[in-house]
């Protein structure tokens, strides 16, 4: 539209933020978390003078910095990346809406790579008092780029009544309980990653056993942080977002599945790991903290599905196009309303453009079916591309099995009635006719029409699913 | 040539004046190029020493790769800023170059966690004296990683500025008006001379670190490798600089347009900062020069402060070059602005807070440390 359209086949272009970012959440929730383990266990340790867990937490320093630092940042710039490819409106408008949240959260970020590497560099060679203080400048700066951060992206879920105001912006409806939410879940998940490390690395078993239980007590915070922070965030949904977990299998699925699957980890944690820290074993470890990955990956999942059909709630569609665009997309076209696409019309379909250079629908409808089809195809990558594969990640081919092109041309004009994850129709009738046109060649044919059988697989019974539609059966 | 397709401004406008985006933009470059330069450089160097190189040599390849892991912390970090703020002024150019070589610009993340866990293997293999040739091999990539990096940053930014050429790469690589993604931006001349030039300055900006590494840090090495080091640091400053200066005029005379070196001619001051962005380095083998006869630390700051400033010249001067470029088909300027001005306070209140932190860390850090040797 505004942007050239980036086609990642199979996948949408899309969820390559989706993998980026959900890489970055498990990594990035245990630079906080541990953070503040690392800053109150050293202090523990330095008031009891127990040398040997200090010598401990040095060796659990180095694999936390050599997690968070390398693969944390990098995924985080990696987001970055990723949401400017895919779709550069919405990440300019949010840019240009937070440059200097991100500003202040980018300072924070620099101060907790330089407190990172001084808090390990420095081990015992500064004064404990001084030491502890690097591990806590290190903690709350991990922190406040967590609120920051948060403030930005759940204004994406619900910007509330900001109207251009920055700081309305930040203090959003969902800022709140998904900061609560997103605390929990780093000291939660931090315990889980102590854990793993313990596992290995702690000797003897009883220095082990002491980590899971002190390990254990921010978990349980986190716990019910992310209790209260997650409630709060499902009372305080947009409604429409309520309606997409209603209404969407998938995200009924995993909306039963993180509770099942935390329900589980908590009791597994609390029996096992806290109460019997004797049980603390490498396999019992990973097992956690695969249980922890699932639940924060379909969290995070959940929780960008339910936007739909926005980007930012009420502010740009998933198509790449503000709210606002729409109706002047409808009247003028959409093929004339985006730069890149009249930029290829032109070039490659002279034949519909008017003396000043414009894009006249009407004229679409005079190309022959072949181009009819191109210009159709280049209408679904811009229009529809960025939520549906042709085939794989939601694929449109399957997706629209066995719809002929009058079940089509009803679907086009009324996409968001048939289904309000789905942002309106936002082109003219003769480029929904067009596009019509091309998801009549790419859909699969329905399994029981079209001449279409079905075969038990024991018996020669057979069943014509033509003559059982007309029979109503 | 068709007219480009430039995205209509944001809704909201620009959250900051131009000027205010283009110094932050340009100072975080600046403050990026130094470590990033040691990685660019000084990997590919230690690289090539630790495979040919032997004693002293090896020494060296060996005390640039143990550092390199805080060098690459830094200057990724650093990197941000510049990024950020170009996308707040110039998101209707760069998002396009971005998508148009999409596979290549995102294989950057990958590339760079390749890099990165590589120079850690190596770091860590130096640390317990254990570097076998798997560790070699890992330093051997990463290197390779970073220049690829390097090369791929070029192609992006020479896009940008280059309407024509992105035309071209969209209607040469997309399909039904969407984009592959599978294009660098190879047919632009001034791509490898650019890169090049990067390298060579990136080697001046190594020798300033290996001088100072040998004067001030490795106080544990011998005086014999100390001694060594610092003529190394003239030699590959040396070496940098020619570099510099032939790919330089390359880039400038070469293939740059006419029409940008004759706007350059015509301001004098661009003329006088181009001259002097050209002789900056002569400024710091000066400096380095002095540090090696004299061994003195004074010297030794002094060749890392003349390094900044050469490096704050070509900054500069690149944003010379890039808004001459733009102005072709986009002016910056008369994008909307609506000024935040309670949220720019508030950020440059968390700037100066933050440094405030950092040097308090950093000052606990030098005194502990004078303490110990004391």
């Amino acid at each position: 539209m505004h942007y050239p359209f980036w086609y990642v086949p199979g996948l949408t272009a899309p969820m390559l933020i989706a993998i980026v970012a959900v890489a970055h959440i498990l990594v990035a929730s245990y630079a906080v978390g541990g953070g503040f383990f690392l800053a109150i266990e050293v202090r523990h340790a330095y008031r009891t003078g127990n040398h040997a867990y200090l010598e401990y937490l040095r060796g659990h320093a180095w694999f936390f910095i050599l997690l968070t630092e390398v693969l944390g940042a990098i995924t985080g710039v990696g987001i970055w990346w990723a949401i400017g490819l895919a779709s550069p409106l919405p990440t300019s408008y949010l840019i240009n809406t937070f440059v200097f949240g991100w500003g202040m959260e980018y300072v924070t970020f620099i101060v907790e790579i330089v407190s990172a590497f001084l808090f390990f560099y420095l081990w015992g060679k500064v004064p404990a008092l001084v030491h502890q203080r690097i591990g806590f400048i290190y903690a709350w700066s991990a922190w406040l780029s967590l609120v920051i951060i948060t403030g930005i992206t759940s204004f994406m879920l619900q910007p509330g009544a900001w109207q251009g105001n920055f700081w309305l912006a930040m203090a959003n409806p969902q800022a709140l309980p998904q900061i609560m939410a997103r605390t929990g879940a780093s000291l939660l998940l931090a315990t889980l990653y102590v854990y793993l490390h313990a596992s290995f690395r702690a000797k003897p078993a009883g220095m082990r056993e002491m980590i899971a239980k002190r390990a254990g007590r921010p978990a349980m915070l986190g716990a019910a942080l992310i209790t209260v922070g997650g409630l709060l965030w499902l009372a305080l949904l947009p409604p429409s977002a309520l309606m997409a977990i209603e209404g969407a299998a998938t995200l009924n699925i995993l909306v039963a599945l993180i509770f099942v699957i935390s329900g589980t980890l908590f009791a597994m944690f609390y029996f096992g790991a806290y109460r019997n820290p004797s049980w603390l074993s490498p396999g019992f470890a990973i097992v956690l903290l695969a249980m922890g990955f699932m639940v924060t990956g379909a969290g995070e999942f959940v929780r960008e599905a339910v936007r739909k059909p926005f980007v930012i709630y009420g502010e740009v569609y998933s198509h790449n196009l503000m709210t606002a665009q729409v109706k002047p997309a409808q009247t003028e076209g959409f093929l004339q309303t985006g730069v890149w696409t009249r930029h290829h019309v032109t070039r490659e379909f002279p034949s519909v453009m008017d003396e000043s250079g414009r894009v006249v629908s009407a004229r679409l409808l005079e190309l022959s079916l072949p181009d009819k089809v191109r210009v159709g195809e280049t209408l679904y990558h811009h229009h529809c591309g960025s939520c549906h594969a042709l085939s794989g990640y939601s694929g449109l081919r399957g997706l629209l099995r066995g719809r002929d092109r009058e079940m089509l041309r009803g679907l086009i004009a009324n996409m968001d009635r048939y289904h309000f994850l789905m942002p309106p129709w936002s082109g003219t009738a003769e480029e929904a006719e067009v596009l019509k046109e091309y998801l009549a060649t790419i859909a699969l044919p329905h399994p029981f029409r079209n001449g279409g059988t079905v075969r038990r697989p024991s018996g020669p019974a057979r069943v014509d699913a033509g003559d059982r539609s007309h029979t109503g059966g | 040539m068709d007219e480009f397709p430039l995205a209509p401004p944001s809704a909201g406008g620009n959250p900051a004046p131009l000027w205010f985006l283009v110094f932050f933009k340009t100072l975080g470059f600046a403050l990026h190029m130094g470590p990033m330069h040691v990685w660019f450089a000084g990997l590919a160097l230690a690289a090539v020493l630790s495979m040919a190189g032997y004693g002293h040599a090896r020494r060296l390849a060996r005390r640039l790769v143990s550092a390199m892991p805080v060098f690459i912390a830094l200057g990724v970090n650093f990197g941000i800023v510049p990024l950020l703020f170009v996308q707040v002024a110039y998101y209707p150019v760069i998002y396009p170059a971005n998508i148009l070589m999409g596979w290549f610009w995102f294989s950057v993340i990958p590339l760079l966690m390749l890099a990165y866990y590589g120079v850690y293997y190596y770091a860590v293999s130096i640390r317990r004296d254990r570097v076998g040739p798997l560790a070699i091999v890992a330093g051997v990539v990463s290197a390779a990683c970073f220049l690829a990096i390097g090369f791929i940053f070029t192609n992006n930014f020479a896009l940008m500025t280059n309407h024509e050429q992105m035309l071209a790469i969209y209607d040469r690589t997309s399909v039904a008006g969407a984009v592959t993604g599978l294009a660098l931006n190879a047919d632009d001349p001034t791509v490898l001379p650019r890169w090049l030039m990067v390298l060579g300055l990136a080697m001046t900006t190594t020798a300033v670190f290996v001088m100072a590494d040998a004067a001030l840090i490795a106080k544990r090495e011998t005086a014999d490798y100390r001694a060594w080091a610092r003529r190394f640091s003239l030699v590959l400053q040396l070496v940098g600089s020619a570099w510099f200066a032939a790919f330089g005029s390359w880039y400038l005379f070469g293939t740059l347009a006419p029409a940008t070196l004759a706007a350059a001619r015509a301001d004098l001051a661009i003329t006088v900062l181009m001259a002097l962005t050209a002789v900056g380095p002569a400024l710091t083998f000066a400096a380095l020069w002095m540090a090696s006869r004299s061994g003195e630390a004074r010297w030794v700051w002094a060749a890392v402060a003349a390094q900044f400033v050469v490096l704050a010249l070509n900054a500069v001067s690149r944003q010379w070059v890039q808004n001459v470029e733009l102005a072709r088909f986009f002016d910056p300027a008369r994008l909307p602005v609506d000024t935040q001005m309670s949220p720019l306070i508030a950020f440059l209140v968390t700037f100066t807070v933050g440094i405030a932190i950092i040097v308090w860390m950093v000052r606990q850090a030098v005194v502990a440390l004078r303490a110990q040797k004391a």
